[in-house]
């Protein structure tokens, strides 16, 4: 193998994993204040589809980003908000917010372009990728340095260890959460708009194709940790890349297979990471 | 029934009617026309209410099975995969066997059963040995049971007679005998609520239910009581993945009565929200099932006659489960992730 096709295998994993790493930074966010995640998947449908909406009337994919963005805080603030305030399950509402996202775009799709399955092609920023993904990567290590390092990320892993700590010591738990879950809705919709915006120029029903819930392996996979959760991540899209790369040039294996490595691939770490993975001691329980 | 949640259960009828008026008024119906066009198509007749009933089969089986996990505290959310698996071992078991017809259709569904258990009991296995969380494992299965389904019907297992990604078709003789002549409404019904008659008992009254649920409410406790959380989890996650697998077995001998890599539009998934709503107890979960099952078939027939896109249901659905997870106990019956 040459080096600049090592270099532009490079390129198109970080290009895919870029998704998957801004998701699963909002995933480590709302998990270390205690709420379980579910609804990544959604919250990525959501700041593709409105994405691909905005920049679609304004002709400006930048503003088609910021709203995608807001929108995926929005879908944050209410899995936040039932979790917090209505104290709902908090797996129970995120496969809700799953089926409302993938349901409203679909619908959205037949009431403002009364067309099913996909947007027309929407003004976007595939030629300024590089900016985003790069903005990706230092997310990772600015999150990494806040939750270890201020006052702040020391107050958001105590609403997730122990609530309870945290109120006697003047924290509101419940704000806590609120705001992490909405920020991590913004996160996940960045992850959308990535991909309906950068990688593409259009939304179309299924696009998310799971990578909400590969977001959520991977904050599992990287313990938790906003830098092992973008490591996975990338690590994830290496893989697709991968797959691409393969493709045709290996006769004897199927392409299915290489359409499953991935997913096997993790299978396979599983196996061999043999320490307990140690979730926040209080995520997914309501509070007070 | 605590009043609390019949006023949860209110609430979330009255929501689900306002919300589905706004998405009729946005399209243009006015609400009246559109609740009578979604009604009769839910049950205006014997053929709509078969609809409804095979929806409502479609979504049982995994449900049941998603129950089983999330009692025992494991969060599987790989029903899809494993309904797949069953379903593929069952459509090819179908057309390999030459045995009485009664014969072959109890294979059929142990075949759907084995396929969903050994699917699931990989997770189980995973969990058990490795301590490796089910949502990860549950979740990569589903990628990579939807690959191996289509590597298995478009090669090695390619029917001569298959228009798309599927196997052969059952000899006709080994389709489900319909509960209503002339639909799709199969003896799969009855089958699934015996097995939530039977997972009840289980359940509530058996040394196996017991350590079940005893794993998913106080795992400390349990492992201290000399309860294997090992063992548990493998047996959880295999019996969970056998009833989604029934669920694939029924779509492939009573719906399409053959295997395709399409079996389910997401079954595996709105079971999930069905188990939920249902508030993992089996006989509810029937009732959620069928709730679901008259959402489906009534959205169809509302996006035929009255243009409301169909996937403003599964909008609907979500509101359901929003509104009914208000009901607090859920959390106390084994969910928790991770």
């Amino acid at each position: 193998m040459t080096l600049s096709l090592v270099l532009s295998l490079l390129a198109l994993a970080l290009v895919r994993g870029t998704p998957i790493l801004l998701a699963s930074l909002g995933g480590v966010l709302s998990e270390r204040a205690g709420i379980v995640n579910i609804a990544l998947e959604g919250e990525m449908t959501a700041g593709a589809f409105a994405a691909a909406l905005i920049s679609f009337f304004t002709r400006d994919p930048w503003i088609g980003a910021i709203g995608g963005v807001a929108v995926g805080a929005a879908v944050g603030f209410a899995l936040g908000f039932a979790a917090t305030r209505w104290r709902v399950d908090q797996i129970v509402a995120g496969m809700g917010i799953n089926l409302i996202c993938t349901g409203g775009a679909a619908f959205g799709l037949i009431f403002v372009f009364n067309q099913a399955g996909v947007t027309p092609q929407v003004p976007a920023i595939n030629q300024e990728l590089w900016p985003l993904v790069i903005l990706g990567i230092i997310l990772a290590a600015a999150l990494q340095w806040a939750l270890s390092r201020t006052p702040i990320g020391l107050r958001l892993r105590a609403c997730g260890e122990n609530p309870h700590a945290a109120r006697a010591a003047g924290i509101d738990p419940l704000a806590v959460r609120l705001y992490a879950s909405a920020i991590a809705g913004a996160l996940a919709g960045l992850g959308g708009v990535f991909l309906a915006l950068g990688e593409l120029n259009l939304y179309s029903d299924g696009m998310i194709a799971g990578r909400g819930f590969i977001a959520l392996a991977a904050v599992i996979f990287g313990r938790w940790t906003p830098l092992g959760a973008a490591g996975v991540a990338l690590i994830f899209g290496l893989l697709e890349a991968l797959q691409f790369a393969l493709q045709g040039n290996i006769a004897w294996l199927p392409s299915d297979f290489l359409q499953a490595l991935p997913y096997i691939a993790a299978l396979i770490a599983l196996l061999g990471a043999s320490g307990r993975y140690r979730p926040p001691a209080a995520e997914g329980k309501p509070y007070p | 029934m605590k009043r609390e949640s019949v006023k949860a259960m209110l609430v979330g009828t009255l929501g689900v009617v306002a919300a589905m008026s706004l998405a009729m008024l946005a399209s243009h119906v006015s609400p009246i026309l559109g609740f009578n066009a979604f009604f009769y198509g839910a049950f205006g007749g014997k053929q709509q209410i078969a609809e409804t009933l095979a929806s409502t089969t479609a979504l049982l089986f995994p449900a049941l099975g998603i129950a089983i996990a999330f009692r025992a505290g494991l969060f599987n959310i790989g029903a899809e995969g494993q309904l797949l698996i069953g379903g593929l071992l069952a459509g090819w078991l179908g057309t390999r066997i030459d045995v009485p017809p009664a014969l072959a259709i109890a294979a059929i569904f142990i075949a759907g059963a084995l396929g969903g258990a050994m699917w699931g009991a990989i997770a189980g296995w995973l969990k058990a040995a490795r301590g490796a969380n089910e949502v990860i494992s549950t979740l990569m299965l589903n990628f990579i049971a939807a690959s191996l389904a289509l590597y298995l019907v478009t090669g090695p297992l390619r029917a001569p007679d298959a228009a798309g990604p599927e196997l052969s078709l059952l000899p006709h003789a080994y389709w489900l005998p319909t509960l209503l002549s002339q639909t799709r409404a199969t003896i799969a019904l009855p089958i699934a609520l015996l097995a939530a008659l039977a997972l009840r008992y289980v359940l509530d009254r058996t040394w196996f239910g017991y350590r079940l649920r005893a794993a998913g409410e106080a795992p400390e406790a349990a492992r201290r009581a000399g309860i294997s959380l090992s063992r548990v989890a493998l047996w959880a996650m295999a019996w969970s993945g056998a009833l989604a697998g029934m669920g694939g077995a029924a779509l492939v001998a009573g719906e399409l009565h053959r295997f395709n890599t399409q079996l389910s539009p997401g079954y595996g998934f709105i079971a999930i929200a069905v188990a939920l709503v249902g508030g993992l107890e089996p006989l509810a979960i029937c009732v959620a099932a069928l709730a679901f099952g008259a959402l489906e078939s009534g959205g169809l027939a509302l996006q035929a006659a009255a243009a409301v896109p169909k996937d403003a249901i599964h909008v609907i659905e979500g509101l359901l489960v929003f509104a009914l997870a208000a009901r607090r106990y859920l959390g106390a019956k084994g969910v928790t992730a991770q």
